[in-house]
């Protein structure tokens, strides 16, 4: 007799979202973390004694609306921004362009040094506003079946198709234009002004193995920008876990944390629970991984479960982490040169679209470029517990940082990967080299260590068309598995990574209709 | 005293004369005498229409010209394999009576650095033990590739021989043809229309890592993915043109790729003396500088650079979107959204040639010596990292110092082309981006240069090329718009990027060779489906306009 309905791997956004909705439903729900600390990639962490991180992941405006309802998040602790938090883009030294959460604002800054960019970016966020209710269906809906098309995903398909016909026919077409193409080119159909352009180029490739000249990246733009319809959370990801922790306990899950999970116990095509690294066995009819893909279907089953075809799509789905975290502790408030007197929380540097390319290329070649991109967090403007009195921490995520470096990761190589973004950052900070008390440096193949995500990928899996469309492997795609009772609620299925909690979510809502 | 090149305009027999027009008006005009031009126009002709096809250059043929650049040497100045070229065009054109033929291309030989080398046989079992010597399993698989491929070439052939299909059409004609792409698909098993999607959207070596592992194997295959676009093997949209390696038809034959006899300007003059043989009239030297509009605003005839007026009932153009209609009808006469559609479309040519007389056969040190494998196609693409390299230079407005290159010498198959002993070898290069950072008119200064580092590559190959060379000539994507026509130097007049394929192409809802301008159509690769000396663009507008009754 199984003394839970369902277990969850992983205390993620995913995992916790998807064992809340479970528990909702009235199922005994435990989830198993392997880390001390849930949260997953948005999990803060102490990195020295007395400062503390803001997860990996940092961006809350993605969370899906009815994510936050269903699991009446608010109730819980939740509180919702009004607007987006302001952005302060870092071109060269001296030169910056604050990108505010309020787009009448943002137009005053972008005038002062173009008068047609001002008028171009109201139209452009217009523009983004009128695609918003189509592409937001990709985060909110269950997705198609495109491998293995059934008269249901006919009629979806069919009724998404009619919901294109909203934007007019040339509306439908333009959007077939858009999505194929490189975000460096879209943005210069909209907009003169370098910095500008980088800046919002960024979020479409940050994560990924592109740079914003390779096509299909515009399609990562718009769909960021649709998913992107809050004002964020109040005191960052670790805020959403902890509502999303509340909420799951309020409806009766379990949580396992430091507890790592050994293999998966299958009995034919059924898999029966999970075999915990202490030897201790888990049963339960329902087992649901917010892993990667690849670890759930790869590692964590015996070989030789899988068709052929599913075991060969998943060894090609493609997990190269670019995505470095440089977390550094501070002894005072850090001082932007270009905004002195501003409180900045979030900044990025990459004054041209091409220096984010440049960035780019050097992964190619499995390297670190000579001038990474940067997205800095200052978490401790809205938490100033986060460190001691007076002091603050800086956490910088570093595109693109190589998985696998040319000459191997040495302690050598991981130091001089800090002291570059040290370097970097101090062109926009004032004296920061002096004010560092200590830094931590992670690369994709210490996230992969730390988090468990295969290739250290943030999103478990490339952004780019084909696994988007097919996420992650055809017969995985709708959070189901060849193995009955096994199912997947990660980043690594349908829509995609992000702090949208939507796989966890969608994933909840397949398992109830089986 | 030596018999005349058939090549050149004046030999007695060649197809195309600078002569006034026989008439003062037609029912069609065709302005570019290229490919794609003369399939148009016998097509035409061929329906009855009256049709004046009308070249600006003393030699016809466009992109797909044969000239003899240097006495006794014969060159394909641009395009120089023949793959696509549609076999039913061939048959309706009654081609092959006038003189269409092709000399299949055996193998594709890529030496390496390392003085070793790999070829790519017609016959799969031959390439298998070349391939196992660097990867027994990718050697396996090589077959099971090929297969998968020549299934999905099924779903491009269905693309390529039919009009772009029109989403928005709720005519029973366009659904009609959804339906008959979505039956393949449904034929397609699961494994087969997962591949389709990862094909269609995924780029050459994210694609090819799915089966093999030796990247000696692995970049030869993927710069097919990249040739004349602005793009790198790494990046997403490059897949999809492996497929045309499994699509070459030679004679309804399976076959990649081919010279035509006498170079590729063979092609052209077939279809010029299948044009006339159908009643067309052909000019040479009778560059286009206006389309004329009549107080309706319909497309009426043409101006010709020297002051005639040539009128017609249709205007037919097979030079590129942009130049048709910001050069030839004029922004003033289109509507603004229009307007911004053509100049959103990008040509950004990425590719040049250098072309070499040789006064011996040139030794690649990797296999020494005359031999089949030096009568295919030989590809410089020692790595993956080299080919993205290359790329990235272009991406800053650089040519590449280390090039792509693919090199073919037809005097070995096709002895007409070169004097007794010596030989014509065609280097096509990439890349060499039009938009260089001192501006595309800066190209002449850097020409040398650039031929420079395109021997020197090649040399490190073929050490005794320097010394074998007689006569260079080097094209800069600067030679291929002010002297060939194609803008900024494009060689498939427009990126063949996804998001301006298809129905897009060259602007959403203008894909289906009809323009805003009535009375005016559009016929060459920058219309659906694209670039290539395939004949599809000339045959389809051809079909297309007939059907539409306006003519």
């Amino acid at each position: 007799m199984n003394a839970f309905d369902a277990i969850v791997i992983g205390a993620g956004t995913n995992g916790l979202t998807c064992a809340a909705l479970l528990a909702q439903q009235g199922m005994a729900v435990v989830v198993v973390e392997a880390h001390e600390q849930i949260g997953g990639l948005a999990r803060a962490h102490e990195f020295h004694p007395g400062y503390r991180s803001a997860g990996v992941l940092h961006d809350t405006t993605v969370v899906r609306p009815w994510v936050v309802d269903q699991l009446s998040l608010v109730h819980h602790g939740l509180q919702l921004r009004p607007t987006k938090p302001d952005v302060l883009a870092l071109g060269a030294p001296g030169e910056s362009l604050l990108l505010a959460g309020d787009r009448l604002r943002t137009a005053g800054e972008i005038a002062k040094v173009s008068e047609r960019d001002a008028d171009a970016f109201l139209e452009y966020r217009a523009y983004l506003d009128r695609l918003r209710p189509v592409l937001s269906q990709f985060f909110d809906r269950q997705p198609l079946d495109l491998i293995d098309t059934g008269m249901g995903d006919l009629w979806a398909m069919f009724r998404q198709g009619l919901s294109l016909r909203k934007l007019g026919k040339k509306g439908a077409l333009e959007l077939a234009r858009l999505m194929p193409m490189c975000v460096g080119d879209w943005l210069d159909e909209w907009f003169e002004t370098d910095l500008l352009k980088a800046a919002l180029a960024l979020p479409a490739v940050a994560g990924t193995f592109t740079g914003p000249r390779s096509p299909g990246t515009n399609a990562n733009l718009l769909l960021h920008e649709a998913a992107a319809g809050t004002g964020g959370v109040v005191a960052g990801a670790p805020a959403l876990v902890r509502a999303l922790e509340k909420s799951a306990r309020a409806n009766g899950t379990s949580i396992r944390n430091g507890i790592e999970v050994k293999r998966l116990l299958t009995d034919g095509g059924c898999v029966e629970g999970v075999e915990l690294v202490d030897g201790e066995e888990l049963r339960a009819p329902l087992v649901v991984s917010s892993a990667d893909p690849k670890t759930t279907l790869l590692e964590l089953l015996p070989a030789g479960t899988l068709p052929r075809s599913t075991e060969e799509a998943l060894v090609s789905w493609r997990t190269r982490g670019t995505t470095g975290i440089v977390l550094l502790a501070l002894d005072r408030k850090p001082v932007f040169t270009c905004a002195p007197d501003k409180n900045i929380a979030y900044a990025q540097t990459g004054g041209h679209i091409l220096d984010i390319e440049r960035a780019f290329d050097a992964v190619k070649y499995r390297q670190v470029a000579a001038k990474p991109v940067l997205e800095i967090e200052v978490p401790t403007v809205e938490r100033p517990n986060l460190a001691p009195e007076g002091h603050a921490v800086v956490a910088v995520r570093v595109h693109f940082v190589p998985h696998t470096h040319d000459s191997g990761w040495s302690e050598q190589q991981r130091s001089t990967l800090g002291d570059q973004v040290v370097a970097e950052l101090g062109q926009h900070l004032e004296n920061l080299a002096d004010t560092i008390v200590a830094r931590e440096v992670m690369t994709p193949a210490d996230l992969e260590t730390s988090y468990g995500t295969t290739g250290g990928h943030i999103h478990h899996g490339e952004h780019a068309l084909d696994q988007l469309l097919v996420r992650p492997a055809p017969g995985c795609q709708r959070y189901t598995t060849p193995l009955e009772g096994l199912f997947l609620c990660g980043a690594g299925s349908h829509p995609g990574g992000g702090l949208t909690c939507a796989p966890g979510g969608l994933a909840a809502t397949a398992i109830a209709r089986t | 005293m030596v018999a005349i090149n058939p090549f050149n305009p004046a030999h007695p027999d060649y197809p195309g004369r600078p002569d006034k027009p026989s008439r003062s008006s037609y029912d069609a005009i065709v302005i570019g005498g290229g490919h794609n031009g003369l399939v148009a126009a016998a097509y035409l002709a061929r329906a009855g229409r009256s049709v004046l096809v009308l070249e600006k250059r003393p030699v016809l043929g466009g992109a797909a010209v044969s000239e003899e650049v240097f006495p006794g040497f014969t060159f394909s100045v641009c395009s120089y394999v023949v793959s696509l070229f549609r076999p039913h065009i061939v048959r309706e054109l009654e081609l092959a009576k006038h003189g269409f033929e092709l000399i299949p291309l055996e193998c594709s030989f890529t030496p390496q650095p390392d003085g070793d080398a790999l070829v790519r046989w017609a016959d799969s079992a031959r390439t298998r033990q070349e391939i196992s010597r660097f990867s027994r399993k990718d050697a396996e698989i090589y077959p099971e590739f090929g297969l998968a491929m020549s299934k999905l070439s099924q779903f491009a052939k269905a693309i390529i021989d039919n009009p772009a299909p029109d989403p928005n059409a709720i005519r029973p004609r366009e659904i009609a043809k959804l339906l008959r792409l979505g039956k393949i698909m449904q034929d397609f098993d699961g494994d087969t229309r997962h591949l389709n999607l990862k094909l269609m959207t995924s780029s050459a070596v994210d694609f090819l890592d799915q089966w093999f592992e030796s990247e000696v194997l692995k970049s030869p295959m993927s710069v097919s993915g990249i040739i004349g676009t602005f793009l790198g093997v790494r990046s997403p949209g490059t897949a999809y043109v492996l497929l045309h390696h499994y699509m070459g038809e030679i004679d309804g034959a399976y076959r990649a790729w081919g010279f035509a006899r006498g170079g590729t300007g063979g092609v052209s003059l077939a279809c010029a003396r299948s044009a006339r043989s159908f009643g067309a009239e052909i000019l040479t030297c009778a560059g286009v500088s206006q389309v004329n509009l009549g107080p309706d605003g319909r497309a009426c005839g043409v101006v010709l650079e020297n002051g005639d007026v040539i009128n017609a009932r249709t205007v037919v153009s097979a030079v590129d979107p942009r130049r048709t209609f910001f050069g030839l009808v004029g922004k003033q006469n289109l509507d603004d959204e229009f307007a911004t559609q053509i100049s959103r479309y990008k040509l950004r040519g990425s590719s040049g040639k250098v072309n070499l007389a040789l006064d011996r056969f040139p030794d690649f040190t990797a296999r020494p010596g005359d031999g089949p494998h030096v009568r295919g196609d030989i590809a410089i693409a020692p790595s993956i990292d080299y080919l993205e390299r290359a790329y990235d230079q272009a991406k800053y407005g650089d040519f590449s110092e280390r090039p792509y290159l693919n090199v073919v010498i037809p005097s070995l198959s096709d002895p007409s082309v070169a004097p007794p002993g010596k030989h014509v070898m065609s280097i096509f290069v990439q890349y060499a981006p039009y938009e260089i950072k001192e501006g595309p008119e800066f190209w002449p200064q850097r020409r040398e240069a650039f031929g420079d580092a395109v021997i020197d590559t090649l040399s490190e190959y073929c050490p005794g090329l320097k010394d074998s060379i007689l006569h260079r000539q080097v094209i800069t994507p600067w030679d291929l718009e002010q002297e060939y026509g194609l803008g900024e130097g494009n060689i498939f007049h427009g990126e063949l990027s996804v998001e301006q394929l298809l129905f897009l192409r060259p602007a959403a809802g203008w894909a289906n060779y009809k323009t805003p301008v009535p009375g005016l159509w559009m016929c060459a690769s920058g219309t659906h489906p694209g670039g290539g000396v395939m004949g599809a663009p000339g045959e389809l507008a051809a079909k297309t306009l007939l059907r539409s009754g306006e003519l």
